[in-house]
């Protein structure tokens, strides 16, 4: 049996032998060609047996070493590490595809681990106590878990599959590193990556290869590249855009070339060129541009650019502004550009004005000789948050111009000194600048704009661009087509239509979409004309612009505000009913997303608006107004509210609490109206009322009062009017205040309440006044807070002394106004601050109390004063009254009087009045 | 003082058109301690007249003294602080306030406040920590999310406080409030009941009433017993030695309802359609509500329809109410009504006169 076994073993150990010195001379280039093969194998079998391959090249690596380090003369210890690695392998059964490719790529090694296990028993002899129970041809020899492996002649053994064995523990340990990631040396997805980036790589290749030879075009998938790139114009005459405009753009960017290369040749001095030739650059502008470096440096570098910008500066920076719609071939126009710098992205201006700078000043370092032009790409997108671009740019441009302005003055200066004054200029412009915006007139924009020269792009008429169909979008058009190309399907009207993934992302304004809406115009009839659309594609287009816009709240206000004004044929009102209920659905549907934030539901509302276009569009424009009536409304019923509350705040909390604004508005402000508004009060003087009137007038003035309900003058500032002395006209008109009238005044409605006269809206303000402070008095008596100690009050008495002889004396100044009826107030105020503030809500329309609160802010006069106050008591028809008013105020403890002037308060009957009798 | 306020009976005794109910509440109150409480019923069916005198027979005479307060609520809701300021009446016993004023932030306002109330619990005579009363007017305004918050705090704060919930429609409280409380439903007084209460108030002002007067106010104030004393006093005011066919002066935005309803008759078209519209706007700014109005718009359209006709048109007038609440711009719903209507209306007389 053994030597059975040996006979083939010892052939195969000889083959094994050379094949092991085959292994070994090809040891130190092993290694990359099994990369490269690996490599080979990834383009045919991408995904199935190239994941776990770095592990198994690691593998293999080991393997050769340690065929290296021992040597060929013990074989049958490799063929032990052979055949322990191999194990392994059968263990993992994840990693078998691993090992059938690795036999694939090294066909001589691929007996080894079939041979080796025909040769254990051999090798067991040898080292019995080693190899004991790793193999065994019973299974129930070896202990623990075992394998089942059979040899090239049907031997079957069954190896362990565990074992403390040291030589076996390496891979073991190994493996579990292996495990930590994976089983793979790197992550998988790294790996995948490298992969795609390869075949990939490998697919452009080949796609490059097709294109040069212009072979089959019908190799669909490997055109990875855009065809937006792809077939972006490389030369002017491929632009669609206006001839006119290429033209120009042309002739500016060719103007720069004087300044860019031919000035520059004839005004360099021999010794900047000897000193730039140190910088070797066999290109005139390269050194040039050498040049530039060298002069940041700082070292001496007197070159003058004398005609450098003599041709224009104002032309120095160049809007390429195609405003009307993206991609209008702004970009492609300047193609023999290098430098592109896209501001939108970067976004801060310092990072631009580096980049910037580098563009402008470091040659390019490849050798083509071109110089560069420097593009900067939606200027307008990076004045949305940087803002720092246009600047960066103007400075450049005007240091340049600062330059300029200079040279003239420093022509006699040495060379060197004007150098050193130009160094600290860092920034200057020697390249010209195009920058490529979408909205010319973005604000930011503004002093750009001042200095550039501007070109607009318009829309490219439709018969330059043949295949347009996207809104005369050139760059979605081809991204349509592409992407129509990739599905391989026949192009045809219809499915272009419907594609609306060729739609770039279009918002238009408010008014346009409701102009879209309500009308049939031209502009949609043209565009069906000449694409052949049909209602699908309306509605498509309509429901992008209106998704795009998106702000249904607004777009449906407008619709519901502007419809009714169409002069749509509608004789049973079905449309309007419809339209409406598509406003009342939209409106509940808007307020269920609002509330639940289900935004996604919001894809169901431009159907709305475009049934309603479906039901009410006409062909002429109409006449769209912005919707204000929803915002004037809320506005309105808000202040309506606000005033509502502030009145409520004024009435006593016991009525106010039952007034809610519904109740107010529903049931209780036509009747209160009605009942301020009596019809029986009769505008005669009071006394002359009988009984019943009074006591009507006592409960009117009560209602007012607790309803804290007052007339007050529509002409506002009262005070103004008591200075010119009261003069009668202000006092014409007296509404409501709060102008609770305000809620039943509808438009084209005549309220049914009657309007009181203006005399007895005096009586009744007047009464309203002299029953209010009556209340608050009685209130503050009662109240027994607002008592203070006894020396406080000392010194407002004496204070309070004071302000009586002002009310006094200006009672007596104003006495040629003939005051009809002057009322004294008792004041049982104490405290000189209530005093104040008391008085100050007097009614103020009177002088007197604005002249008392007047004075007493300013005590700081008390001389002049007092000889006022002599000076009044001097007239003698007052003076009784002072006196009288001083001898009340003895008799009733101090308690001084208030007294109160109303001008221009006419009553039909004169009569005089004692103070007496007003003093209770 | 108007007569409405003036004759508002303040203590339970005095409540003559809810006496069962009244009696049946001090009752409650006098085994010291009551549930929470929930008033519903038509606007001036007296709700807030019962809370008020329910809590005078709690707390006594006290209970009268509040005071406004316009508190400024610093809450701090997780991720933000809101800020917002409320106007509440407030006495050393109670609270009263109208959570729906704040808007969408309701809820964070309903739990503070409950909060706040239990902080500060008084404590009467014998030392004995006492409970305060919190009045929600409005609830069925609260947003369901306020609702829901309300249930908890309700709850975890029972001890300390009670809450007596007023609204107009118990259907637009939530289940879970409501089961909660103890519903009480004061329904809208009876015409007999106005004229009693008229006639009280007669009594009182000692003036002459004659009957058939007070029975023309019960019917035109549409069973609010606020708004019959309110035209009563109207016509008082307007002229007194009564007579039985006294005009009674009309509210002003039903004169203008019933204005609107004539323009509607006249003429069906989008032009009058818009002009409709302009007086709806007219209505809504001055703060009528749209449910109101809409309610009103019929009653006066159905005065003036065919009957065949009447079922219809209610029908969507209710269809259109339902809309209006799921919605946000009450004027679509209006307007889509009047739409309906006019299109119902048009097609009516061409079939009817060709």
């Amino acid at each position: 049996m053994d030597e059975e076994q040996l006979i083939p073993h010892a052939d195969e150990l000889e083959w094994l032998e050379t094949n092991s010195f085959l292994v070994e001379s090809e040891g130190e280039d092993d290694l990359p060609f099994i990369a490269e093969e690996i490599r080979q194998d990834d383009g045919d079998l991408p995904f199935s047996a190239a994941l776990p391959r770095p592990h198994e090249s690691q593998v293999s690596r080991k393997r050769s070493w340690s065929e290296e380090d021992e040597g060929s003369e013990n074989i049958g210890e490799i063929i032990k590490r052979e055949e322990s690695g191999n194990k392994r392998r059968a263990l993992d059964f994840l990693e078998r595809e691993q090992d059938e490719d690795w036999l694939r790529y090294s066909p001589p090694q691929k007996k080894a681990p079939a041979v080796h296990i025909a040769s254990e028993s051999d090798v067991l002899m040898v080292e019995p106590p080693v190899k004991e129970k790793i193999l065994s041809r019973f299974a129930v020899e070896i202990e623990g878990d075992c394998v089942p492996v059979t040899g090239p002649y049907g031997d079957r053994v069954y190896a362990k599959m565990k074992s403390s064995k040291t030589d076996i523990e390496g891979p073991k340990k190994q493996r579990k590193e292996h495990l930590k990631y994976g089983l793979l040396s790197e992550p998988i997805g790294i790996i995948i990556k490298k992969l795609d980036h390869e075949a990939f790589a490998k697919a452009f290749e080949e796609n490059d290869c097709l294109s040069c030879h212009q072979t089959h075009s019908e190799v669909p998938t490997f055109s990875e590249k855009l065809w937006v790139e792809k077939y972006a114009p490389c030369s002017f005459t491929e632009l669609l855009s206006d001839e006119q405009t290429n033209r120009e753009v042309l002739l500016w960017l060719k103007q720069w070339d004087s300044s860019v290369f031919g000035s520059q040749v004839r005004s360099t001095t021999d010794d900047v060129l000897s000193a730039l030739r140190r910088h070797s650059s066999p290109v005139q502008h390269k050194r040039f541009s050498g040049g530039e470096t060298f002069f940041e440096q700082g070292r001496a570098a007197p070159f003058t650019r004398q005609s450098l910008k003599s041709w224009n500066a104002d032309k120095h920076i160049e809007n390429v502004n195609g405003f009307s719609e993206s991609w209008s071939k702004k970009a492609t126009v300047d193609h023999p550009l290098e430098q592109k710098i896209n501001a939108s992205d970067d976004r801060s201006s310092l990072t631009l004005e580096s980049k910037i700078l580098d563009a402008v000043q470091i040659a390019s370092v490849t050798a083509d000789s071109k110089p560069k032009c420097l593009v900067i790409d939606e200027i307008d997108g990076a004045l949305g948050e940087g803002k720092g671009a246009v600047e960066v740019i103007l400075k450049l441009v005007v240091a340049d111009k600062k330059a300029k302005v200079e040279k003239p003055n420093s022509t006699q200066q040495s060379l060197s000194e004007f150098s050193s004054r130009r160094g600290k200029n860092s920034a200057t412009l020697l390249r010209p600048v195009i920058c490529i915006c979408n909205d010319l007139y973005a604000p930011a924009l503004r002093p750009l704009r001042q200095i550039a020269r501007v070109h607009m792009f318009v829309q490219p008429t439709i018969s330059r661009v043949v295949n347009s169909f996207a809104e005369c979008d050139i760059r979605s058009c081809l991204n349509t087509l592409q992407f129509l190309n990739k599905k391989k399907e026949t192009l045809n009207i219809l499915e272009v239509g419907s594609q609306v993934v060729g739609h770039k992302d279009i918002s238009r304004s408010c008014i346009d979409i409701w102009n879209k809406i309500f009308q049939n115009g031209k502009s949609n009839r043209a565009k069906s004309s000449t694409t052949n659309l049909n209602g699908h594609g309306d509605f498509e287009f309509m429901y992008s612009l209106l998704s795009n816009r998106g702000d249904y709240d607004l777009t449906m206000g407008g619709i519901h505000e502007n419809f009714l004004r169409l002069s749509y044929i509608d004789p049973m009102m079905i449309k309007t009913v419809t339209c409406l209920d598509m406003l009342g659905v939209s409106d509940s549907l808007h307020q269920y997303i609002m509330r639940t934030q289900q935004m996604s539901l919001n894809a169901f509302q431009p159907p709305f608006a475009i049934a309603i276009k479906r039901l009410i569009a006409l062909v002429d424009k109409p006449n769209i107004e912005w919707p204000k009536s929803i915002q004037r409304y809320r506005a309105m019923s808000l202040e309506r509210k606000d005033l509502l509350k502030n009145w409520q705040s004024k009435i006593s909390p016991i009525i106010s609490r039952h007034l809610s604004t519904e109740y107010f508005a529903e049931d209780f402000v036509s009747h209160f109206l009605h009942i301020l508004v009596p019809p029986t009060l009769r505008p005669i003087a009071l006394h002359l009322f009988s009984e019943r009137e009074k006591d009507d007038l006592a409960q009117l003035v009560d209602t007012m009062v607790s309803y804290s309900i007052t007339y007050k003058n529509s002409k506002a500032e009262p005070l103004k009017g008591a200075h010119n002395n009261g003069t009668a006209k202000d006092v014409s008109i007296l509404i409501l205040d709060p102008p609770i009238g305000d809620f039943i005044n509808f438009k084209d409605y005549q309220p049914t309440h009657l309007e009181l006269s203006l005399a007895m809206k005096q009586v009744l303000l007047h009464e309203v006044e002299k029953q209010r402070i009556l209340r608050e008095n009685s209130g503050r008596s009662l109240n027994p807070g607002n008592e203070c100690n006894k020396d406080s009050q000392d010194s407002t008495i004496t204070k309070l002394e004071v302000l009586h002889d002002i009310i006094t004396k200006s009672a007596s100044v104003k006495g040629n106004d003939k005051p009809r009826l002057a009322m004294l107030k008792l004041e049982n105020e104490d405290n000189h601050k209530n005093l104040n503030s008391k008085s100050k809500k007097i009614v103020s329309n009177t002088s007197v109390t604005a002249e008392v609160t007047g004075d007493l802010k300013k005590p700081s006069r008390p001389i002049s004063f007092f000889d006022r106050f002599r000076q009044g008591c001097n007239i003698d028809s007052k003076n009784h009254v002072s006196n009288l008013q001083k001898a009340a105020t003895a008799e009733r403890d101090s308690r001084p009087f208030l007294f109160k002037y109303n001008e221009g308060f006419t009553n039909a009957v004169k009569r005089s009045v004692k103070i007496r009798d007003l003093l209770l | 003082m108007l007569w409405v306020d003036k004759y508002r009976p303040r203590v339970l005794d005095k409540i003559t058109v809810h006496e069962e109910i009244a009696q049946n509440l001090k009752k409650l109150v006098s085994e010291q301690d009551c549930p929470h409480l929930l008033f519903y019923g038509p606007p001036g069916s007296g709700k807030k007249t019962m809370v008020m005198a329910l809590l005078k027979e709690m707390f006594g005479a006290s209970a009268e003294k509040v005071k406004l307060e316009q508190k400024a609520w610093k809450i701090d809701a997780g991720t933000r602080t809101i800020e917002l300021e409320l106007a509440m009446l407030a006495s050393t016993h109670h609270v009263e306030l109208n959570p729906s004023d704040a808007g969408f932030q309701d809820r964070y306002i309903v739990q503070e406040i409950i909060k706040e109330m239990a902080k500060n619990r008084p404590i009467d005579s014998k030392g004995k920590k006492g409970f305060k009363v919190l009045v929600l007017n409005e609830v069925d305004k609260l947003s369901k999310e306020a609702q829901h918050s309300l249930r908890r705090t309700m709850e975890k704060y029972s001890s300390s406080c009670r809450l007596i919930l007023c609204c107009n429609s118990s259907s637009r409280v939530t289940e879970a409030v409501r089961s909660r409380c103890l519903n009480v439903r004061l329904n809208a007084p009876s015409a007999e009941q106005i004229i009693e209460v008229l006639e009280l108030i007669a009594k009182k002002e000692s003036l002459q009433l004659p009957p058939g007067f007070a029975a023309r106010l019960a019917a035109q104030s549409n069973r609010s017993l606020r708004r019959a004393i309110l035209s009563f006093e109207t016509c008082r005011v307007q002229q007194y030695p009564f007579t039985v066919n006294q005009a009674i002066p009309p509210l002003d935005w039903e004169q203008y309802v019933s204005e609107i309803c004539s323009d509607i008759m006249k003429e069906q078209s989008p032009k009058r359609l818009f002009q409709v519209r302009g007086k709806i706007y007219e209505l809504l700014v001055n703060c009528i509500p749209p449910e109101i109005i809409l309610k009103k718009l019929l009653s006066e359209l159905l005065k003036k329809l065919d009957s065949e006709l009447k079922h219809e048109v209610c029908h969507w007038a209710a269809y259109y109410e339902h809309r209006m609440r799921l919605g946000q711009k009450a004027i679509f719903h209006i307007e889509a009504f009047v739409a309906k209507f006019m299109s119902i209306y048009k097609a009516f007389l061409i079939a009817t006169f060709g």
